[in-house]
This record gives structure tokens, C-alpha cells and sequence, in this order.
């Protein structure tokens, strides 16, 4: 069965490529604008995967981290954080908060992917 | 210099010269003698300061009389006892032009500041912008690639120029990095980091991290010399550093560039040596500054800022650089860190 993925970006050019990308290996994927919406249906879609831009409104990639990992229902789900800063400490503060993978931007999409496939095969 | 001596329990001026009478007609803003009721006024800042026996000094802005505008005195006191009388001596400079000299300093020091801090916090900003549509361009060619490929059609064609985009992009992106770096320097906002590493490790994992698997097959030598010893600086900053010496010696030549580890006694000397194309004798004195580009570098593409930026960091580490060159014989750049005496706890 194919696995789902939740790709969470608040730049609709970007969420609609990825989404694109990852079908095309036929993945499942479900999208968010926001760190809300993501975790409205990170409840209601149970994904084996999250992708999540840092960076968003309404509800950031990191309080969208720490929602997630507090939620026992949902703490299992690997989180990939994708983001544009490239500083040590962002980095180690995202995995601080319990993110189990980070990609920065731009990223060569093959590099992703191989992160995905370490957690979903 | 105006002087004051006064009595207090009598409140009497007991005298004063003629520079003091001419500085309190501008206090009082009027033409007539000096009294105790004048000088009062400024009491309150002068005795605080106390001292019996020693002349004591405050600066002190006193109000001018019906005017909204004020004096800045520097006031010299002493109280000495006669007779069982106190009796003050007060020594009097008007400051007032240097205090403004000064405020107007402050003030100008204050505004280039914050426009500094604006410019950094712009350029962080701008940066990090320009990558989002960066990264939905690369992603965009990623999708067009791999489904190209899927279907069959991805040909010579379709990956030369493919390529070619992705590599502009690689570079444009480096480049945002680079002014991202040296826009941080400028500020004097980078924080160094010091810690115990070894040199050998930071460089095996940037060689590992992005010198491997390269698509010209060709390699960095690593040759380690001496008894290995942890020198004390930034982990980030070094790897920065050799990150970008052996990138240029990768670009600049065509064969292994070798990186020499030597650890001496007391310091550790590390090369990083390529066999390329050289650095022009007369653009040696301009090498480390921003923006700049050898001679003879026309069609290989650079910013300008990477040794900028290298230069920064060692000296940050308490390290120096040297370079050698010989045109198209090659190019070796010598870093030296001296050992720490002690490595303070983490």
C-alpha cells in the first residue's frame, strides 16, 4: 500500500512541486498551508510521514513540531523540517524540539528523498 | 578659571574672581552681582559629592534663567574647616561645547548603528526571501527531470541544459550564503564558538560531505603528519574555511588538490595546495578582499567573497594565513593555529 505523506508549505508553488514530485513516486500525499491546517489533518489522516516548512502563519513549523510530539496518538510520525535558514542553531533547535530529519532550501530533491525512504522503507 | 568660596552656615559668596561672576550671569541671565541664592542652585550636585580635604569633581546641566536652553559644568569642590566653620571651594569650567560635541557623537554613533543593524538585518532577510523561489525553481526542474525520465524522453539534450540550470542555481544560491556570511561579519554580530576539535576529523567530514563522489572522478589527498593535538576555535568557522580553500583548488585546477596536515609542537600547520592556474603577482595584495577576483580568472565563475570570508574566520580563531603562488604552476595556501595553553570545560 502506498504511504501517505503530509507536506505542509505555505508557498503554493512550492507545496504543488513537491506534491507533484512525490506522486510521481507514488506516494500518497495530503498538503497544508499552515501549521493549523497541518495539524488538523495530521489528526484526521494519521500520516506515515510529515514534511514541514518552519517558517509559516497562524501556526509555525515548530510549535507545529511540538503539537505533534506531545500528541500521543500522533509523537510516532517522523518529521522531516524543510528550511531556508542554514544556521547551525536552527538546525539544533529543530532537532531539539524532536524533529527526526531537516533539509535545507534549496534542496536537490534526491537528497529528500533518499530522508523519506529512511523512514518509510 | 571662575572660582566660588562660600560660607554656608552664613550663606555667604566670600568670594569670587571674575570668570565666575561672567559665568553666572549667564546662569541667572541677568547683569547684577553674584549672591549665595545663585550659586545654590547648583549645591545640591556639588556637595553630594562631599570630600573634606580632597577635591572632589561632577558634571553637572544646570537650567539658564527664563531661556530653554542650559550649561554643563564641570564643578571642582572642597569643604575645608576653620574655626569650626565649614567653608566651600568651588572650581568651575563651562563643559557645555564639549558636551554637546559628545552628545552629537553618541547621537551619530546611535544612528550608524541602527542603520547597520537595519542593512544586516535587510540583507538576513532579502537572503532568505530570494530562496524560496529559488527552491520552487530547482524543484520545479527536479519534477520536470524526473518525469522526463519516467516517461522515456529525458535525452542528451533535455540533461545538458537541465544541468546547466541547476548548476546556476547551485551557484546563485552559494552566493546568497556567502553575502548571507559576510553581511553577519560586517556587523560584528558572528559569535565564535570555541571548542577542543580536531583538525583532521573537520577535514576528513568536509572532504567526505563535498568533495566526494565528484563527477570528474577526481579526489583530495589527505597527508597527516606529527602527534595529533585538538587546537581551540569554531567548529562551523573551520569547516567554512577548508570548505572553501579546497573548493578553490578543486575550481582552479584540473588535478588532486592535497591538504597537509603537519602538527608541530607547539602549533599545527595545515596546506591546502592545488597545481592550477596561480594567482597574477599583481593581484596578490588584493586577494582577501571582498569581491575581488584574479586576472586571470575570467571564465570560472566566483563571487569574490570566499577568501574574504576565509581571512575573517581564521583571525577570529586566533589563527594566520599565507599564501604561495606561481602562475600556472599552482597555488598553496598555509594556515597556522597555535596549540591552547589549556581547553577550558565545555
Amino acid at each position: 500500500m502506498n504511504k501517505t505523506i503530509l507536506l505542509i508549505e505555505d508557498k503554493p508553488t512550492l507545496l504543488d512541486t513537491l506534491k507533484s514530485l512525490l506522486e510521481l513516486y507514488h506516494y500518497k500525499v495530503i498538503v497544508a498551508a499552515n501549521g493549523a491546517e497541518g495539524m488538523e489533518q495530521a489528526r484526521l489522516n494519521r500520516p506515515d510521514l510529515v514534511i514541514s516548512d518552519i517558517y509559516m502563519p497562524v501556526l509555525n513549523g515548530y510549535e507545529l513540531l511540538e503539537m505533534l510530539k506531545k500528541d500521543d496518538a500522533l509523537c510516532n510520525i517522523p518529521v522531516i523540517m524543510l528550511t531556508a535558514k542554514t544556521e547551525i542553531e536552527e538546525i539544533d533547535l529543530a532537532m531539539q524540539k524532536g524533529a527526526d530529519g531537516y533539509v535545507t532550501k534549496p534542496f536537490v530533491f534526491k537528497n529528500l528523498h533518499a530522508i523519506i525512504k529512511k523512514f518509510l522503507h | 578659571m571662575p572660582v566660588v568660596i562660600l560660607s554656608h552656615p552664613k550663606e555667604q559668596v566670600l568670594f569670587t574672581n571674575k570668570p565666575a561672576e561672567t559665568l553666572f550671569k549667564k546662569i541667572t541671565n541677568t547683569k547684577r552681582g553674584l549672591s549665595y541664592s545663585d550659586i545654590k542652585i547648583i549645591l545640591p550636585d556639588t556637595l553630594k559629592a562631599g570630600g573634606s580635604g580632597e577635591f572632589t569633581n561632577v558634571e553637572c546641566q544646570i537650567p539658564v534663567n527664563g531661556k530653554k536652553t542650559s550649561l554643563w559644568l564641570e564643578i571642582s569642590s572642597n569643604t575645608v574647616t576653620q574655626d569650626n566653620e565649614p567653608y566651600t571651594i568651588l572650581l568651575l569650567a563651562d563643559i557645555s561645547d564639549r558636551k554637546i560635541k559628545e552628545l552629537q557623537m553618541i547621537q551619530s554613533l546611535e544612528k550608524e548603528r541602527s542603520l547597520l543593524e537595519m542593512k544586516t538585518h535587510f540583507i538576513s532577510m532579502a537572503s532568505h526571501e530570494f530562496k524560496t523561489p529559488l527552491t520552487a525553481i530547482s524543484s520545479t526542474m527536479e519534477l520536470l527531470q524526473t518525469k522526463l525520465q519516467m516517461d522515456n524522453l529525458l535525452d542528451q539534450f533535455y540533461t545538458h541544459n537541465i544541468s546547466k540550470i541547476s548548476s546556476e542555481i547551485f551557484k546563485l544560491n552559494t552566493m546568497l550564503d556567502e553575502i548571507l556570511t559576510l553581511s553577519t561579519i560586517a556587523s560584528n554580530n558572528i559569535e565564535v564558538r570555541k571548542q577542543a576539535v580536531e583538525i583532521e576529523r573537520v577535514i576528513a567530514d568536509i572532504k567526505y560531505q563535498y568533495f566526494s563522489e565528484r563527477k570528474d572522478d577526481r579526489v583530495l589527498n589527505l597527508k597527516i603528519s606529527g602527534t595529533p593535538h585538538p587546537i581551540y576555535a569554531d567548529r562551523n568557522q573551520l569547516s567554512k574555511i577548508f570548505t572553501n580553500l579546497v573548493g578553490n583548488a578543486f575550481k582552479y585546477s584540473s588535478s588532486n588538490p592535497v591538504v597537509k596536515i603537519h602538527y608541530q609542537k607547539t602549533r599545527v600547520v595545515i596546506k591546502v595546495t592545488d597545481n592550477g592556474l596561480g594567482i597574477p603577482e599583481k593581484d596578490m595584495p588584493y586577494l582577501f578582499q571582498s569581491f575581488f577576483r584574479g586576472s586571470n580568472v575570467d571564465s570560472i565563475e566566483g563571487t569574490g567573497l570566499g577568501l574574504s570570508i576565509v581571512k575573517d574566520f581564521v583571525e577570529r580563531n586566533n589563527g594566520s594565513i599565507f599564501v604561495e603562488s606561481k602562475e600556472n604552476k599552482g597555488t598553496t595556501f598555509t594556515i597556522i593555529f597555535k596549540y591552547p595553553d589549556h581547553i577550558p570545560a565545555a
